[in-house]
């Protein structure tokens, strides 16, 4: 059960800087060095932040062409001073907002269940539901989150993003998305334990 | 905020679980992403031409930029918004097209263009090697038969030259009109199409003798 997490996060921060000498030396080719090394983190974050996995590698391209047209303006000042790795984030949340609020005018679906329950609960479920199974319902559950509980929690904790840079995705400070990361935890917590009997647990064990 | 103790142990099976969600291998963007383009021979001396998954987007004659490449990508990249990256290979059927001979498969990509621009531009594509066409001709297939400027601004912009042939699309009256590259070239490629310019020349103005009783 015990998976490792990676406070750090890729390794890719740690070539953030030769990453940005090399978009200002040419704008292309350190591009395409940039999507090589963020298109990873770029289309997982898009598979659970989109609310149809499939969309998400339309959704990272256009992060990417996003960037890539705004970049076009920017002076190597202006690049130098780039958070590459939040910032492509950053455009990725906004285009999957956006896409998501164009596509389906509808709101979205209520936070079904608020979090107050037992930890001998939890354990029980834990015991009992095996971890692909869980894996199956995150990917459920995770859509149920508001947007912003969705988004850090994805990022902190799916793809491993140090608490900073989550902050700058959501444009908040360091506390607030710490707030959101863990609201986001325990409403998940919730929808996946309070009611085991659902069929959401239930789905999630005989559906594929 | 508050976490206590508990919830933090509570919390971690799900922080384990959220962290062994495996994202199915990430599909290889750059090909979404970057533009192709190379230098190819053609009827017009070399030219550049560039290239998405979608088909052919963009083509200038190598003279247009006077020789340099450098200002075609920059064109390319002002136009479309997207980087370029030099390919090795070309398209299906791109090289046989700038030879001259019809393209079977040749795709072309004609995103971002308003619906207008694209119906002027496959009215275009309409036009049989040996063949010319008024621009009213052209106006009227894209199903706005007053706006024979406006076909003229779209055809000056012409993506892709050559293999959209806006140089078989002329004046009412005869004559050529004006080409992307240069009257000069235009009258070379209709002349290479076996088109008799000078007797269009000579034909009495106003009448649309390119135009047959059965297009459209």
């Amino acid at each position: 059960m015990a998976l490792p997490m990676t406070p750090e996060g890729p390794q890719a921060q740690a070539t953030g800087e030769e990453l940005q000498q090399a978009l200002i030396a040419d704008l292309d080719s350190g591009f395409a060095d940039m999507v090589h090394a963020y298109e990873g983190v770029v289309y997982a974050v898009a598979m659970r932040l989109s609310r149809r996995p499939a969309d998400a590698e339309d959704l990272s391209a256009e992060a990417f062409l996003h960037a890539y047209r705004a970049l076009r303006g920017y002076d190597a000042q202006r690049i130098s001073t780039l958070a590459l790795r939040p910032w492509l984030l950053t455009i990725l949340r906004n285009i999957t907002r956006n896409a998501a609020r164009d596509a389906v005018r509808r709101p979205d679906p209520p936070p079904a269940f608020e979090p107050a329950e037992q930890p001998t609960t939890a354990r029980s479920v834990e015991q009992q539901v095996e971890q692909r199974d869980v894996a199956r319902e995150l990917g459920v559950v995770l859509a149920a989150l508001p947007e912003i509980q969705r988004t850090a929690v994805v990022l902190r904790h799916v793809v491993g993003l140090p608490t900073s840079e989550v902050a700058k995705v959501l444009g908040c400070p360091d506390g607030t998305a710490k707030s959101h990361i863990w609201r986001g935890l325990r409403r998940l917590r919730a929808l996946l334990t309070e009611q085991p009997d659902s069929s959401l647990l239930a789905s999630g064990r005989t559906v594929r | 905020m508050m976490i206590n103790d508990l919830d933090s142990v509570d919390l971690h099976w799900v922080e384990a679980a959220l962290a062994g969600l495996s994202a199915p291998a990430a599909p290889k963007l750059t090909g979404r992403i970057f533009g192709s383009w190379l230098a190819a021979p053609s009827r017009l001396g070399e030219v550049f031409v560039a290239f998405t998954g979608d088909g052919v987007q963009f083509l200038r004659s190598a003279e247009s930029v006077r020789g340099d490449a450098g200002a075609f990508v920059e064109a390319y990249r002002d136009r479309f918004g997207r980087p370029l990256r030099q390919a090795d290979q070309a398209p299906a059927g791109l090289l046989t097209a700038l030879r001259g001979t019809p393209p079977a498969s040749l795709r072309l990509d004609l995103c971002g263009l308003s619906d207008f621009e694209r119906d002027v531009l496959t009215a275009t594509c309409r036009i049989p090697a040996g063949q010319t066409r008024p621009y009213g001709w052209i106006a009227r297939e894209a199903g706005r038969p007053r706006a024979v400027r406006a076909v003229g601004s779209v055809l000056g912009r012409n993506p892709l030259p050559l293999l959209i042939p806006c140089h078989r699309v002329i004046r009412a009256d005869g004559r050529l009109g004006d080409y992307m590259f240069g009257p000069a070239h235009k009258a070379e490629l209709l002349r290479a199409e076996q088109v008799n310019i000078d007797e269009l020349a000579a034909l009495p103005g106003g009448d649309d003798p390119a135009e047959p009783a059965e297009c459209g």
